[in-house]
């Protein structure tokens, strides 16, 4: 029977009895299960973004399933220095995301499905996702050792974590998203997620580093296909709906008008690293100097990306101190990105006098750095 | 009068009715104009999970009265208390001059009161307050309404709180039992409320057991309304509504408690899940104006970010909590001033001014992609449609104006906006002046034929490609021809120290070639050329333009370099005179190359010419120096031969 919420309480009120709330539960006759055929990280965290902002989700749960190239996603508020490897990943070609949800630092390739949930904000709750998702795999595999802790992480064998979650609360909707590993490298795995650079202070969120296991050493059947549509058929059955998967382009601007801006901002500079709360870099690094190593400080403090106080202090006798002091005025408003260090500190150069000894030393002042950065 | 019963739910969004339960009776007998309003409010359901950002409009403390006719009910005087004997009585708001007023109360007939904890009861099984003087009264009294408000002037009446709670409380909860002789107006200064009392002679018994109790009704907690501390009500604030005929004339008078917030303070919303605490990230800083539910800052709470949005219009006054503060769940967190007008997108139009990078203006226009015809179209530059310029002032330089004057300005529009330099365009600008301050700077001229050199790029360009898989542009042709001139007349590839007042000869030629990226200009610099053939030119320029385009390019790659070959001609531009970049002492610029009317042996002949210019310093470079290193470059471009054979 289809009693409006409202009236459901003034029942208990005046009937002093308990109404079972089971009974209205089920009450979902329609949802979706979208597939994104894209693996362009940023495009599908703007396809959640869309969803999110754009869709009335009243009774009509979404699922999203979801599969990036080599990338490591940041949460909202986390400072990517002190989440990942920047050099690496620049290297290496591992693009850098920031997530509009919270939580800690992830890192995605084809070999991870990303699971979004998303509901209205009444029924929004996490537990019973992940127990959705540990049915699911235990359909496909009866024996496996899957677990939903209170952290919301899933556990395999009670101490590898296979899948960390991260959700966001907006006005009316909400979602839930979680990873899910199958077969990802693990060696990219860490590396990419621990990071080298020292003397960073902040208020950021920090991440907390796991053990993980992929599904596929443990069982070799399950690969990430096998794993999908064990979730969404397991998600069609709980929320009675089809289970049909559609598969959805997140370029498509006639099914999701205003998603390319969305995901061309998710890629900006001041996204991705302009969004990072204030913090401050106290450290140090040694340069040659003739058989002696001199001990260069660094205190830069950094607020929405663009240093705003900096102070690099070398010793006199190996850089003149004006030199110094130009090098610190002008680092002050520029990002903290050694690309902006780059072109800075070569103009500056040309604005010294053409002595080669001190512009060899200026090049390893900056190059060293520009590998904080 | 009416009785008014009103049921609303505890949770869910803010009501507009009041808050606190309580209610009024007066059963006045001979018809008193006042209503009485009942009004319940059911238990919060538990773990309700919903964020009630704004402020219920009547806070506790606020109760009203409904009189028929009268749209808005004004508040009523939250505690009532049923009068005292005269001895319990203290100085009241009137102070001693209603002392006066209550004089010998016993003379007074009094009036049927409230009896303590909110209900009738007979007068036999009244709880007494110990010690109060109503014990030694109440026997003189008549009628059975028991303790009556003796006399005329200020009483005060007691809220009834709920079920029958010991005497103690029945003034006011938590407050201690007042002794005897003690003034009878609690003095925590919590809520009461002040009547004057009727001095009428009550003839007839109300039968207060008829009187329904509202307060049982089960499931129901009736609060208890209290004016917020230290707030004493005042006579003047009453509204007038004595009711002579009424058993009681109950003054009602309007709490200070603000009706209509014109600072409200927004609390966390409750957190889902059973959280406790969460850290808030601030996204509006104090002074900006804000929208109704524009999100003002985030909450992060265990792995979810939780928006909370503006209850209203308004400017935010001050931030509460620190930026990445804990907070649980109820903690204030922001005080917004409301103003009732959402705030204007305050975005200028003019922002394609902003989004002209802030390095060279090479970079903003994204030139017309010159026609095949112009061929100095350098294949492997990056941003293929992004053409070399000379650093940073060239002829380049008018034709990026347009971008930055407004193109959004219709005619007749006379307003300006400004921007402020940014660091880069500051250094450049200095750097700029100092180079021209120091060198004596003039420009040479010539022409080149071109037609060899595109003659030789269409026959050998197919083998080219796939020997070395790159394609043969004009760039390399360019560059080793300077070389080859820069070996003849090494004083161009020579600087002056000013330091040491000493010219310094480099045996090396390293050629910086402007490049224009997205992030700005870029001069890359193609090491030792004097050892390279086109071949491996190309493949430098080739590998430095994508390092370039993939903002790759390390410092050692941009420092030094002994001359500076620019290209304006992929703007289209005929002549210009570009400037010297320091520390060199020269720069060739080439320009379009266009079809043009020359004497050729004696004939007009339509072939395909550049003009180029060689910007040198005077003060190491001679005029005839200049002239004769120019020539040697057309030479060497019109006809590579020359290269071969040294001439």
């Amino acid at each position: 029977m289809l009693i409006p919420f409202s009236m459901k309480n003034c029942f208990q009120l005046l009937c002093n009895l308990k109404v079972p709330t089971s009974g209205f539960k089920n009450q979902v006759k329609s949802g979706f299960i979208l597939q994104s055929i894209s693996n362009d990280v940023y495009q599908n965290l703007a396809v959640e973004d869309w969803i999110h902002d754009h869709m009335n989700l009243e009774g009509k749960p979404v699922l999203f399933l979801w599969r990036n190239s080599p990338s490591v996603v940041i949460g909202r508020h986390q400072n990517p220095w002190q989440e990942c490897n920047l050099n690496l990943m620049r290297e290496e070609g591992i693009k850098l995301a920031r997530r509009r949800s919270g939580g800690g630092a992830v890192y995605h390739d084809m070999g991870n499905i990303n699971l979004t949930f998303f509901t209205t904000k009444k029924k929004y709750d996490r537990m019973q996702n992940l127990k959705l998702v540990v049915r699911a795999l235990n359909a496909v595999q009866p024996q496996l050792d899957v677990q939903a802790t209170k952290r919301c992480d899933i556990l395999l064998d009670g101490q590898f974590k296979i899948s960390g979650t991260a959700s966001k609360i907006g006005r009316t909707t909400a979602y839930h998203h979680c990873t899910l590993l199958c077969s990802t490298n693990r060696t990219f795995l860490s590396s990419s997620l621990k990071s080298p650079y020292q003397g960073i202070r902040s208020n950021a969120t920090t991440s907390i580093p796991s053990i993980v296991k992929n599904l596929l050493e443990k069982d070799p059947t399950l690969t990430c296909e096998v794993l999908m549509n064990a979730v969404a058929a397991e998600y069609a059955a709980y929320h009675q709906i089809d289970n049909h998967i559609n598969l959805i382009n997140p370029t498509d601007e006639t099914l999701f008008p205003g998603i390319n801006n969305k995901a061309k901002e998710l890629q900006t500079w001041e996204w991705i690293y302009g969004k990072t709360p204030k913090f401050s870099i106290n450290t140090s690094f040694n340069v040659l100097d003739e058989q002696s190593h001199l001990e260069i400080k660094i205190f830069i403090d950094i607020k929405n990306g663009r240093i705003e106080t900096c102070n690099i202090e070398a010793p006199d006798h190996w850089l003149p101190l004006e030199i110094c002091d130009k090098l610190n005025s002008s680092f002050i408003g520029s990002k903290f990105c050694p690309i902006e260090t780059t072109m800075l500190t070569n103009l500056l150069l040309r604005t010294c006098p053409g002595d080669n000894e001190l512009h060899s030393k200026w090049n390893i002042l900056c190059e060293k750095i520009k590998g904080i950065m | 009068g009416c009785l008014v019963i009103l049921w609303y739910k505890g949770n869910g969004n803010p009501s507009e009715v009041p808050l606190g339960c309580f209610f009024v009776l007066g059963l006045g007998r001979q018809g008193s104009d006042s209503c009485f309003l009942i009004i319940f409010k059911e238990p919060e359901a538990q773990g309700s999970n919903v964020t009630s950002p704004r402020p219920p409009k009547y806070k506790i403390g606020q109760a009203c009265l409904a009189r028929p006719g009268v749209q808005n009910p004004c508040p009523l005087p939250a505690l009532f208390r049923p009068c005292r004997g005269r001895k319990a009585r203290g100085p009241g708001v009137l102070g001693e001059a209603g002392a006066k007023l209550r004089a010998d109360p016993a003379e007074r007939p009094g009036r049927a009161a409230w009896s303590p904890g909110g209900r009738w009861h007979p007068r036999e099984e009244r709880p007494r307050p110990p010690g109060s003087a109503a014990d030694s009264e109440s026997a003189p009294r008549r009628g059975a309404a028991g303790r009556r408000p003796a006399s005329r002037g200020w009483g005060r009446v007691v809220l009834p709180l709920g079920p029958p709670t010991p005497a103690r409380q029945w003034f006011a909860p938590n407050t201690p039992p007042r002794a005897a002789g003690t003034a009878a107006r609690p003095a925590s200064g919590r809520c009461r409320a002040l009547y004057p009392v009727s001095a009428r002679p009550r003839l007839r018994r109300r039968r207060r057991d008829a009187v329904p109790d509202p307060l049982r009704v089960p499931g129901v907690q009736p609060f208890a309304l209290c004016l917020p501390e230290g707030e004493l009500p005042s006579r003047e604030t009453f509204p007038a509504c004595i009711n002579n005929s009424s058993v009681f004339s109950v003054r009602f008078f309007r709490t200070t408690a603000v009706c209509k917030d014109d600072v409200i303070t927004v609390k966390t919303p409750a957190f889902a899940e059973s959280v406790t605490e969460g850290d808030v990230r601030w996204e509006k800083a104090v002074g900006d104006t804000v929208a109704e539910d524009e999100v003002v800052c985030e909450i992060e709470t265990d792995k979810t970010s939780v928006q909370v949005p503006s209850p209203a219009n308004g400017v935010i006054e001050a931030l509460l909590v620190p930026d990445g503060g804990k907070v649980e769940g109820g903690t204030p967190l922001f005080t917004l001033r409301k103003t009732g007008a959402a705030p204007a997108k305050a975005k200028p139009a003019e922002a394609p001014a902003a989004a002209v990078p802030k390095a060279e203006p090479a970079t903003s226009a994204v030139p017309p992609p010159p026609a095949a015809s112009i061929p100095t179209q350098m294949p492997p530059m990056p941003s293929p449609s992004q053409p070399l310029t000379s650093k940073p002032v060239s002829a380049v330089k008018p034709a990026a104006a347009p971008p930055v004057a407004e193109p959004g300005a219709g005619k007749g529009l006379r307003s300006e906006h400004r921007e402020k330099m940014n660091r880069m365009r500051q250094r450049i600008a200095q750097r700029l002046k100092e180079a021209q301050n120091t060198c004596a700077m003039l420009t040479t001229f010539n022409e080149i034929d071109m037609s060899n050199i595109q003659e030789m790029r269409a026959r050998h360009k197919d083998a080219f490609l796939k020997k070395h898989n790159l394609k043969l542009g004009f760039m390399s042709a360019f560059v080793k021809a300077s070389a080859f001139a820069l070996q003849e007349q090494p004083v161009v590839n020579a600087v002056i120290d000013d330091a040491t007042k000493e010219v310094v000869y480099r045996d090396y030629i390293d050629i910086s070639v402007a490049v224009a990226t997205p992030r700005g200009l870029v001069v890359p610099v193609i090491r030792n050329v004097e050892a390279m053939n086109y071949a491996d030119i190309e493949r430098t320029i080739s590998e430095l333009g994508e390092k370039a385009r993939k903002n790759e390019l390390a410092i050692e790659d941009m420092d030094g370099g002994t001359f500076t070959i620019s290209n304006g001609g992929v703007f289209g531009s005929l002549f210009g005179t570009p400037i010297i970049n320091p520390p060199q002492s020269a720069i060739l610029g080439m320009h379009g190359i266009f079809d043009r009317p020359v004497a050729v042996g004696g004939k007009v002949e339509v072939r395909p010419m550049m003009y180029v210019a060689l910007t040198y310093d005077h003060r190491l470079i001679d005029g005839r120096e200049a002239v004769t290193f120019l020539r040697k470059i057309k030479a060497a471009v019109e006809d590579p031969r020359v290269l071969l054979l040294d001439i």
